[in-house]
């Protein structure tokens, strides 16, 4: 339960949480002052369930099947807190900041992983 | 309080009444627990005198054991924690009877004698509180567990009241009216760590589980919870005392047997019947990986030194048990993964005070309309609850730093300035102007918040107490941010109504 196995999850839903946030009207519409189109929706929806994902299969992979999903539970309030802070406050910054946190977790992949 | 038709409605209602009744408790709680996390970092902070040293456990053990030997020869049992990278001291208690009175001494690892060191509770009073409210134990427990079921229910029923819990999960309308901001504010605080609230307090309700559901253990056993603990791999059985003093090897002795045995020093050593030939030294081990709460044990004579018992492996429900209470306390925790675990209890506390904060904002009378009087109650124990608690926490940790060292009853007297502190903070809030309340109640907190690393700095100043001070001064400024973000919104108010009023008169 290092840190770079906590940020590896939390940057992980952090993006998912973002796109499944973007699927949504209203945020959709905060963010890029537009209504979300119809096509892109369902590929906001699967890259967002798709990044929760992997934020659980991270957790487990560093910390086990006992702490990992503690962990991931932890990550998923984590970083929604952070998703809700931003589209309240910083709209504009969500996209850059979703889109981001995908180098940056590829970056910590390297240091959490055990062994 | 009108009757409530159709089921989405009664749980509304359900989820609002059950909510208000248990709020200003549960606030409490929340907000004292969550400290709990750092239970032993604020015990650190409040022992400002105890430093780390290498010590030798059994040096350590024999002498502990010298002075529990003068101290209290005849006592039913003694109790040593040894030093270890949380606690630095080594605590002892001693009693004659099961039901106390306990004593209890802070050591220096080195000598035996009692530590110079402040008289406080440091995080233990915090962490006690929590779950019985510096009530006698037994009323507090019952206090809070009933608070505790009640909030079970709130949770339940708020889950079934929020209709769109997936499409609104990332809504905060902050800048719409004051109802909508602060509905969103309980419902995004409540729905993001809902697994942590139904997870914290139905494992709450486990830690409490023998007190309140004893029945299955009093059928079972018949009473004999001795032999329960016993078999369900928690305790080693017993031994009575043969009535005939013994001669005891040196605690050391035991403590360097324990460590060959299991690899590491335990961090508890418990005397039973010291004196007797029968006196059994039970020692306690630090938990293994995992998410269970059981600490391995093996018992010795305390007279040959010889193994007289381990715990067995524990059943399935014993197990599971130790895993609700292992992941309410999350001692497996290390520091990263228990930050979230405080922004998790800290978000609990902020559902309980949002929730509390909506109820006055959604029966607040429109226009010049009177205000209630349960209207008028819940603001000000919400104002003294909110604004208070905080004050007196703060208090709390003034107290430990700008007291006399040797002032008698210290550890006392830092409580009662707790409690002070609250009850002053919250006569302030409720005596000021209505639209100042609300500012001041989060500004006094605040600024004594702030206060706390100042006066560290002057009256202790070492580096290695900087994390603590700014966390302290973290929450000062999240107080104070609180207050001006409540004084501006009053002022916008008042701004809209004079603008409206004119219109009108026009």
């Amino acid at each position: 339960m290092t840190v770079p196995a906590l940020a590896l999850s939390l940057l992980l839903a952090f993006s998912g949480f973002s796109a499944l946030a973007l699927s949504l009207e209203r945020h959709h519409r905060a963010v890029f002052r537009s209504p979300v189109p119809r096509s892109r929706r369902g590929g906001l929806r699967a890259v967002g369930s798709a990044g929760l994902a992997l934020s659980f299969a991270a957790a487990v992979a560093c910390a086990g099947w006992s702490f990992g999903p503690v962990q991931w539970v932890g990550s998923l309030t984590g970083s929604a807190l952070a998703v809700v802070g931003l589209i309240a406050y910083r709209p504009t910054w969500l996209r850059t900041a979703a889109l981001a946190a995908l180098p940056l977790a590829a970056l910590t992949l390297p240091l959490a992983l055990p062994g | 309080m009108s009757r409530p038709k159709g089921f989405r409605q009664s749980m509304a209602w359900l989820h609002t009444w059950s909510g208000l009744v248990v709020g200003w408790v549960l606030f409490a709680v929340f907000v004292t627990g969550t400290a709990s996390y750092y239970r032993s970092e604020i015990s650190r902070w409040m022992r400002p005198e105890l430093t780390d040293s290498a010590f030798d456990p059994a040096a350590t053990a024999t002498h502990a054991g010298a002075f529990l030997q003068t101290t209290m020869p005849n006592a039913m049992a003694w109790s040593i924690r040894l030093p270890s990278t949380k606690d630095p001291e080594v605590e002892v208690y001693w009693w004659r009877n099961p039901g106390g009175p306990y004593h209890h001494a802070l050591l220096d690892p080195a000598t035996g004698e009692p530590a110079k060191v402040r008289d406080t509770q440091g995080g233990d009073f915090l962490y006690r509180f929590h779950f019985e409210l510096n009530l006698p134990p037994i009323w507090g427990r019952w206090i809070v567990s009933a608070c505790a079921m009640i909030l079970l229910i709130a949770l339940i029923s708020g889950i079934v009241t929020h209709r769109r819990i997936f499409v609104d999960f990332f809504t905060f309308r902050r800048d719409r009216s004051a109802q909508r901001g602060w509905l969103d504010a309980h419902n995004v605080a409540g729905v993001l760590a809902l697994p942590f609230h139904l997870m914290i307090v139905y494992t709450g309700l486990v830690t409490l589980s023998s007190m309140l559901m004893p029945w299955a253990e009093m059928t079972a056993y018949r009473g004999e919870l001795l032999r329960y603990y016993a078999e369900a791999g928690i305790t080693i059985p017993g031994r009575p005392p043969a009535g005939r003093p013994g001669e005891a090897l040196p605690l050391g002795e035991i403590v360097t047997r324990a460590i060959a045995a299991q690899g590491q020093t335990p961090e508890l050593v418990v005397v039973s019947n010291p004196g007797d030939a029968a006196a059994t030294v039970n020692t306690y081990f630090e938990e293994p990986p995992g998410l269970a709460h059981l600490h391995p044990q093996i018992a010795y004579d305390a007279s040959t030194g010889a193994e007289i018992g381990r715990v067995g492996e524990a059943g399935p429900a014993t197990r599971t048990g130790a895993v609700m209470v292992g992941i309410h306390e999350a001692h497996f925790a290390a520091a990263p993964l228990r930050l979230l675990f405080f922004l998790c209890g800290f978000l609990g506390a902020a559902t309980v005070a949002s929730g509390l904060v909506l109820w006055t904002v959604a029966r607040t009378p429109k226009g010049a309309d009177p205000e209630g009087v349960g209207l008028r109650l819940v603001r000000l124990l919400n104002l003294g609850t909110i604004g208070g608690l905080p004050a007196g926490l703060a208090a709390y940790f003034l107290a430990n730093r700008l007291l006399p060292v040797d002032l008698p009853g210290r550890a006392d007297w830092e409580v009662r300035t707790f409690f002070i502190a609250w009850v002053a903070a919250a006569l302030a809030a409720a005596l000021s102007r209505r639209n100042r309340a609300w500012p001041l109640a989060l500004a006094i907190p605040g600024i004594a918040f702030l206060a706390i690393p100042v006066v560290d700095a002057v009256t202790v100043g070492e580096a290695r107490f900087l994390g603590f001070d700014a966390a302290m001064a973290l929450l000062g400024g999240l107080l104070l941010v609180g207050a001006r973000l409540a004084s501006r919104r009053r002022q916008v108010q008042q701004r809209a109504e004079t603008i409206l009023h004119r219109t009108a008169q026009a």
